[in-house]
């Protein structure tokens, strides 16, 4: 670790006094009341980063929860302003974030617009390396999903598995979807969907089948579509469905919920390709 | 008229001018503003992922301004789509409300829901409104056809957000067209800019962009005009990245909102940050006509003096 990081970054991390000013300025301080991961304030991530670059042998789990509390940033420069210290901190994080998304952990953070500021700076990055994460995250889902792969399978739809119906209770707001009656005006005006010729082939279920697939609790189905997570969250969805079902929303407590339970299942680093 | 103005995370980082710029009109038409330094992140980008961290990221800015009695105003769609999608659900829910609200109280805040959640469009054409914006226009624009960009989460969904009618909105191409510039008529207008998935599958979202971006160039659009630093950055820093990536010659400038009006209400150059974009839009001044001094003035001088510029 230490030798990824150039001199200066390494006296800097000497310089931190841990007077906490940068977390209390931190943007998304607030994040760790329902987060609890202690590498999201600035003053405890320079700490752990501290650590991992003086060679200690750190634990798989604290090795991502150091990666989480770098990725869940909004690069917002706040920190490196008030800095008593001068330290680059912006700097710091966006080379440990790139140092340990190479070490193989899935981060599903990447899956989310905290992504901007990372794909602004993709000419920093190596090519491959850039894509890695983020085909890994996608990757480390979908191998959680059996019925993905076994096309074929029959499936018994009765009695009807309710546990991802009434897991989706995150707003109130999702419950909506059992009214769908599959009239597709989701999936007509998705400009994700009208961007493919073989919309199928490139985002698995489409939105009026993933609606369909949470009714049936086809969690797998749900979860494994590139849909998911290529929502672009602009609502049209949602605004023009006849029978008021909360598309958007529903998409997003699925996201929700498929982060929760594969990041449990996916504690050690995945093989590279 | 004074607001809490929620800033977010990406204006104060990477986009300075949205700020000088807004600050600088909003200060012309006398709005007064006021500085939350507590202020964090809206929660957006962490909606995908932890919904209870959204809506208590949201919630502690709303409470912030509460204590303060202030209505919020946005600068960014994405923080407004946020803040309002929060208050909606808090309203909603007294059970979610009441969960919230307990964590708030260790740091001594609580949100009641009495504040009102605005975007800086709706402050100009609602609080402010076209005519006063009017009475203090020192020029205006002459030949200029803009593709004004409303922004997703600005419009949808409209049962939360309320900013104007969701499938036929008007607010922004009045605002624009009191600059004198011309709201073209374009297909692609309301759909989205593809910021959302830079980053996370920017193939994808570099196909939206420019799909998008082709039908404002064909209409006849001579800049885009985005009310939103994410719309904004796509527009520009992204559009650059496009443009060498697939080798199309003929970008779309964006240009902010705050930028055009800025010029038409004679705000200093500087302060409208009009040279820190990223793909030059210093070309519109040349459209800019200024119609005060015209009127008084004689014709001949007034040709000098637009030479001289």
């Amino acid at each position: 670790m230490g030798k990824h990081l150039t001199m200066i970054q390494l006296m800097e991390l000497d310089a931190c006094m841990h007077c906490r000013t940068c977390s209390s300025q931190c943007s998304v301080a607030v994040a760790f009341e329902g987060i609890p991961n202690i590498n999201i304030l600035p003053s405890e991530k320079i700490a752990s980063i501290r650590a991992l670059a003086s060679g200690k042998e750190l634990t798989p789990e604290e090795l991502r929860n150091i990666q989480e509390g770098v990725y869940l940033c909004t690069n917002c420069y706040r920190c490196t302003v008030v800095c008593p210290a001068g330290i680059d901190l912006q700097k710091l994080w966006f080379d440990v974030r790139e140092i340990l998304l190479q070490q193989g952990y899935p981060e599903y953070l990447v899956l989310s617009p905290l992504s901007f500021y990372r794909g602004l700076m993709k000419e920093e990055i190596a090519q491959k390396n850039y894509e890695e994460p983020l085909t890994q995250a996608r990757e480390a889902i979908a191998a959680q999903c059996d019925l993905m792969r076994k096309k074929d399978k029959v499936l018994p739809l009765t009695p009807t598995d309710r546990k991802l119906q009434s897991g989706l209770n995150l707003s109130a707001q999702a419950k909506t979807f059992s009214v769908c009656f599959g009239c597709q005006t989701c999936t007509t005006v998705c400009p994700v969907v009208g961007n493919y010729e073989n919309p199928q082939e490139a985002l698995g279920l489409l939105p009026h089948q993933i609606m369909h697939a949470a009714g049936l609790g086809l969690r797998d189905l749900a979860f494994g579509s590139n849909m998911l997570w290529d929502c672009l969250t602009c609502y049209q969805c949602q605004e023009q469905c006849p029978q008021g079902v909360h598309v958007t929303d529903v998409l997003y407590e699925l996201k929700n919920l498929a982060v929760k339970q594969v990041r449990e299942k996916t504690l050690h680093p995945m093989e590279r390709k | 008229m004074e607001f809490a103005l929620f800033l977010g995370c990406t204006i104060p980082a990477r986009l300075n001018q949205y700020e000088s710029s807004s600050r600088a009109v909003l200060k012309k038409l006398g709005v007064g503003l006021v500085d939350i330094r507590e202020f964090n992140c809206c929660g957006y980008p962490l909606r995908n992922i932890d919904f209870k961290v959204f809506i208590l990221s949201s919630a502690r800015n709303l409470a912030l301004a509460e204590k303060k009695n202030l209505p919020v105003m946005t600068l960014c769609k994405c923080c407004y789509g946020s803040l309002k999608k929060a208050d909606y659900l808090m309203k909603e829910n007294a059970s979610l409300k009441k969960d919230v609200n307990s964590t708030l109280e260790k740091e001594g805040l609580k949100y009641e829901g009495r504040i009102e959640i605005k975007h800086l469009l709706s402050v100009l054409h609602k609080e402010i409104g076209i005519e006063a914006i009017k009475g203090k226009m020192v020029a205006t624009f002459k030949g200029l056809k803009i593709a004004t960009h409303y922004g997703c989460h600005a419009l949808r969904p409209s049962q939360v957000v309320g900013f104007d009618n969701p499938v036929a909105p008007t607010l922004f191409d009045q605002l624009v067209e009191v600059t004198g510039a011309e709201s073209i008529e374009w297909a692609m207008k309301l759909d989205c800019c593809g910021a959302p998935l830079w980053g996370i599958n920017d193939k994808l979202s570099m196909d939206l962009t420019l799909k998008k971006l082709t039908d404002g160039k064909k209409s006849g659009a001579d800049y885009v005009c985005a009310a939103c630093p994410y719309c904004h950055i796509q527009f520009d820093k992204v559009q650059k990245m496009i443009l060498s990536q697939r080798n199309v010659n003929h970008p779309l400038p964006s240009i902010l909102y705050t930028q055009l009006l800025g010029l038409t209400l004679g705000i200093d150059r500087k302060a409208l940050g009009l040279e820190m974009n990223e793909i030059p839009i210093t070309g519109i001044e040349e459209l800019l006509a200024k119609e005060k001094e015209l009127a008084e003035q004689p014709e001949s001088t007034e040709k000098t003096e637009s030479n001289k510029e």
